[in-house]
């Protein structure tokens, strides 16, 4: 265990807490993980201190359990699996370092939020690919980290955009830069020459940011990272295309994101989008969902700087014969809303109280990536699951996000439940449990594994596990680092 | 050191007596080396299993698949893994690709290319493994780099079999990452100076939009080859510019908007070694082209998804190439060499004409990243190609370099080289100094840092990534059977 006293010293009073009250915050969170209490918090304000800290951890083996976004936490990562802990809480690094139209790239420190870097990127005249409706205090480094997915998959290349470069002190208390960050020279040097941080790839033939991206803070702690950007739109013309059946639909968006004439483009079903948008709970939600069909495809045409309104017509019209040869209508308002709020509501984060917690203040969520052909028969497998848990069926929502350019799809199943309520806690965790292993059975791929359901994740592949764990030797030797996720 | 006949005998229980030969005469139809041996495995488990033995009996080995390069020390088993040549899946639905090692990009492209998809197919060129990692002409809408891999199969240095993913997980190739941290953060294949040890025997690969037809109307006889007719939607066009800076400014235009489906920062030269069949017709074309052009340009192809959407992108590509002094070049709008360049530049046909041809061999600089920066290095060491060029040393090219943007200019690729005669000692000594200095400036100027060169020097200034990854290499290889240097190509 780390002595206060060397906290203090390496942090300063104002940066380290012991207040139980405080410590009760970081114990537990949305999820079914088990409360664990940590020892302290402290809130480090630069990289030094963060490699002091790790040092010291090492020295001391105290687990450290890093920590960027503010509360509400939902996925029991963030929440310490063994006694002891000093929770690094990264809050307090909230420099945007730098915005660059040119170059299309964005620099942050953990701390910030996706609401101030999109204030920020617009003023330079760009924007971030945004996850779906983050929660205000859900940060951008984050969210970057876990691999959420993004709602314009034509700019998703590669599975680990929009990350960029990283500056991250690994669990050894060694400094390390990826990308193109990594050199030569200091950052400060690159940026002289004209230099900004933004091939991910490197240095050497690794692809180092792949190693901490999906780790869960078990490799070490990011101090900053860079993103690519992409341009704001001259002209925007958002459509919506509802649905019975959301096979037509994905049908549809594999063909908008494969010839890369849409921005955003996603699924949902109607529970998820009378919760965005109801506005008086619970009657305008109950109604609204009602009005709207089962399923709803979400896309956004877009034009730049050259001929925008004549792009967007062109793609328009060759949409329409997309439209006519499936059999479905491109509109441009459903169940009363508007395409156009839906463009302005996702291009920013989610308004308080967050989305996923309106209806009933608590939600679970299972989410996995799969292939198209496989999906339909994954969904059935859920709701027959839903059905067998007594969860009311139509209060499931549903997230179908295309990603990386089409080469897959993200789904997410959203279980709303009253966290006051111990009997819809019991039945939602054990349907949670239920779900995943009969989605894992039927070929859903969880590449993000949480709480208590990941050793049933992680233990299907032996193999890559042994690879990681030679992974984890080199980069935190002695398992300072969040112990007990994801693996190790 | 042969293998003893106990070993020789095991490893021919493994793939059969025609499949493995130690005979003296067959080493030199692969390198100038003395292998241990040769060993042709045709499937995933008979690559295990030779990997198994060759930690058994403690002998080195290396994989080959299309043999474009590598180097190879004595003794060695060489696994020549052309018998695993085969396309496994392609996933229209999910856009992606599986193949075994010895698939040549080629064969990969004409099976995708009739279901209405292209993929990135390297600048090494089309007969090289389709699973290769790396750069090529179709980087603006087919990314490259480490970007194009998805699942992977892998066997380690220890004979284990990985499969990165959600193929490990679920038995999927479209997903390389998870669960948790990301394995293919070291599944790569040749980029010096080392690669993932071990052999890789499956990869999925990206697929992407194809707005061509599903097969060109050739024409002609090899070495000259065009098209009957310019497929519908389809132009190409070579422009120059009066300055670097007017060239870029009109190459990030045209990405940032998404007008071209090709975008090959060609140099003159380069035009002319494409469209000529030898290099005495190449220097009267060069010549020629050399007056017509106005200073550096790039060559581009639009393809449009229906006629509006071609109108567009063509009306974009005018106005961009308008307002930054651009000029076509009158050559390539000739319907013959429009085809000639529209089939070898999406089918990467000619690259053996734009490096070996002219000289016999070249020495290159190729960066990856940062296409702006990287341009401003290159401006210098074109001009420290000049000297070169007035000695007679090296093939005349105008002190040119090449590149392109990459996913639409977000990222790019920038490369310049020397072509020289490999058997003139004084050019080949001019090349090697000249790459040298100009590479070392990068590194003292903090352009960037070729990690091809000295370690020692490099390591530190790029966060001792080398001593990070000889520990991987260490951890994964304990036995030390699979040394770096191995090529995929």
């Amino acid at each position: 265990m780390i002595e206060k006293e060397k906290l203090v010293k390496i942090a300063g009073t104002s940066n380290v807490s012991y207040d139980r009250a405080q410590l009760d915050e970081y114990a537990r969170d949305i999820s079914f993980v088990n409360a664990v209490r940590p020892e302290c918090v402290v809130k480090p304000t630069s990289t030094e201190i963060v490699q002091q800290l790790i040092k010291l951890a090492n020295e001391t083996a105290t687990p450290l359990v890093p920590v960027s976004s503010g509360p509400p936490h939902f996925r029991g990562d963030t929440v310490p699996s063994i006694g002891g802990a000093v929770i690094v809480d990264m809050s307090k690094m909230k420099k945007i370092i730098n915005v660059d139209r040119a170059r299309r790239v964005a620099m942050v420190e953990p701390g910030v939020t996706f609401g101030e870097l999109i204030a920020a990127a617009e003023k330079e005249g760009i924007r971030l690919n945004l996850p779906l409706l983050p929660r205000k205090s859900k940060t951008v480094i984050g969210s970057l980290l876990e691999r959420e997915p993004v709602i314009m998959p034509k700019y998703q290349w590669d599975i680990s955009d929009p990350l960029a470069c990283v500056e991250v002190i690994f669990g050894s208390g060694d400094e390390f830069r990826t990308g193109q960050a990594a050199g030569p020279g200091t950052v400060a040097e690159q940026w002289k020459v004209g230099g900004v941080q933004k091939a991910p790839y490197g240095p050497g033939v690794a692809s180092w940011h792949r190693i901490i991206q999906g780790a869960q803070g078990t490799m070490g702690i990011v101090t900053w990272a860079s993103m690519r950007c992409e341009l704001i739109p001259k002209a925007e013309e958002p459509f919506v295309v509802g649905a019975d059946n959301y096979t037509t639909l994905l049908e549809l968006a594999s063909w908008l994101v494969r010839l890369r004439m849409v921005n955003e483009c996603f699924i949902l079903n109607s529970t998820n989008l009378a919760a965005i948008f109801a506005k008086k709970w619970t009657k305008d939600y109950q109604a609204l969902k009602d009005a709207l069909p089962t399923w709803i495809l979400f896309y956004n045409v877009a034009g730049y700087e050259y001929l925008p309104e004549e792009r967007v017509s062109s793609f328009i019209k060759d949409i329409t014969d997309i439209t006519k040869r499936l059999g479905v209508e491109a509109v441009k308002a459903i169940g009363g809303i508007s395409a156009n709020e839906i463009l302005k509501t996702v291009q920013q984060p989610s308004e308080e109280p967050y989305w996923k917690l309106r209806y009933k203040g608590g939600c679970e969520d299972i989410l996995f990536l799969t292939i198209n052909d496989k999906l339909e028969g994954q969904i059935s497998t859920m709701f027959d699951t839903v059905k067998k848990s007594g969860y009311p069926s139509s209060d499931v929502g549903v997230y179908i996000q295309p990603i990386v350019q089409g080469t897959g799809v993200h789904c997410e199943f959203n279980l709303f439940y009253d966290p006051a309520n111990a009997s819809e806690v019991n039945r939602v965790k054990n349907l949670n449990n239920a779900a995943v292993k009969a989605l894992l059975t039927n070929g859903a791929f969880f590449s993000r594994p949480y709480g208590e359901n990941s050793k049933m994740i992680m233990n299907r592949d032996a193999a890559t596990i042994s690879v990681l764990n030679k992974l984890k030797k080199m980069f935190d030797p002695n398992n300072v680092m969040n112990p007990g996720k994801v693996c190790f | 050191m042969a293998l003893t006949k106990e070993q020789y005998k095991a490893f021919e229980d493994v793939v059969g007596a025609e499949n493995i030969s130690d005979d003296k005469a067959i080493m030199p139809a692969y390198y100038n080396t003395d292998f241990a041996a040769i060993i042709l495995p045709g499937n995933t488990a008979e690559v295990q299993a030779c990997v198994k033995l060759c930690n058994k009996f403690k002998r080195q080995f290396r994989p080959i698949c299309t043999g474009w390069s590598g180097m190879f020390p004595k003794d060695l088993i060489l696994l020549d893994l052309r018998r695993m040549n085969h396309i496994i899946e392609i996933n229209e639905k999910n856009m992606y690709a599986v193949v075994e090692p010895y698939v040549i990009s080629a064969e990969l492209q004409a099976e995708v290319m009739k279901r209405g998809f292209n993929f990135c197919v390297k600048g090494a060129g089309t007969n090289c493994s389709a699973m290769l990692r790396g750069h090529g002409h179709l980087d603006q809408t087919t990314s490259g780099d480490d970007r194009n891999h998805l699942a992977i199969e892998w066997v380690t240095p220890e004979g284990e079999i990985v499969r990165s993913g959600a193929l490990g997980s679920a038995d999927e190739w479209f997903c390389g990452d998870g669960p948790g941290p990301s394995i293919r953060a070291i599944l790569t294949s040749a980029v010096p100076p080392g690669v993932t040890p071990g052999v890789f025997t499956k990869a999925a690969v990206k697929l992407y939009h194809w707005p061509g037809p599903a097969a060109y109307p050739i024409q002609g006889h090899s070495p000259k080859y065009t098209l009957s007719e310019i497929p519908p939607n389809m132009m190409a066009r070579y422009y120059s510019f009066p300055s670097v800076e007017k060239m870029w400014n009109a190459e990030i235009k045209l990405g940032e908007n998404e007008i071209c489906y090709e975008l090959m920062g060609f140099n003159a030269a380069m035009v002319a070694c494409n469209i000529t069949t030898c290099n005495e017709e190449e220097e009267v074309v060069f010549a020629k082209m050399s007056k017509e052009v106005q200073g550096p340009g790039f060559f581009v192809i639009i393809g449009g998804n229906s006629r509006d959407d071609f109108e567009f992108k063509k009306k974009v590509l005018e106005q961009i190439v308008k307002e930054n002094d651009g000029k076509s070049l009158k050559t390539v709008e000739n319907p013959e060499i429009e085809g000639i360049l529209l089939c070898q530049c999406t089918r990467i046909s000619a690259s053996i004409r734009e490096t070996f041809r002219a000289g016999g061999a070249f020495n290159s600089i190729p960066i990856m990243g940062q296409r702006d920066l990287t341009i401003k290095w290159a401006i210098g060491a074109g001009k420290a190609k000049e000297p070169l060029i007035k000695k007679g040393l090296i093939v005349d090219d105008g002190g040119a370099f090449f590149g392109w943007g990459v996913e639409q200019g977000h990222l790019g690729k920038t490369e310049i080289f020397c072509k020289f005669d490999p058997q003139n000692a004084e050019a080949k000594k001019a090349v090697e100094d000249w790459q040298k200095e100009q590479s070392h400036r990068a590194f003292t100027e903090r352009y960037f840092a070729s990690t091809m060169g000295p370690q020692d020097e490099i390591g530190p200034a790029l966060m001792n990534y080398n001593l990070w990854w000889n520990k991987i290499v260490h951890a994964l290889d304990p036995n030390g059977v699979s040394p770096e240097g191995g090529a995929l190509v």
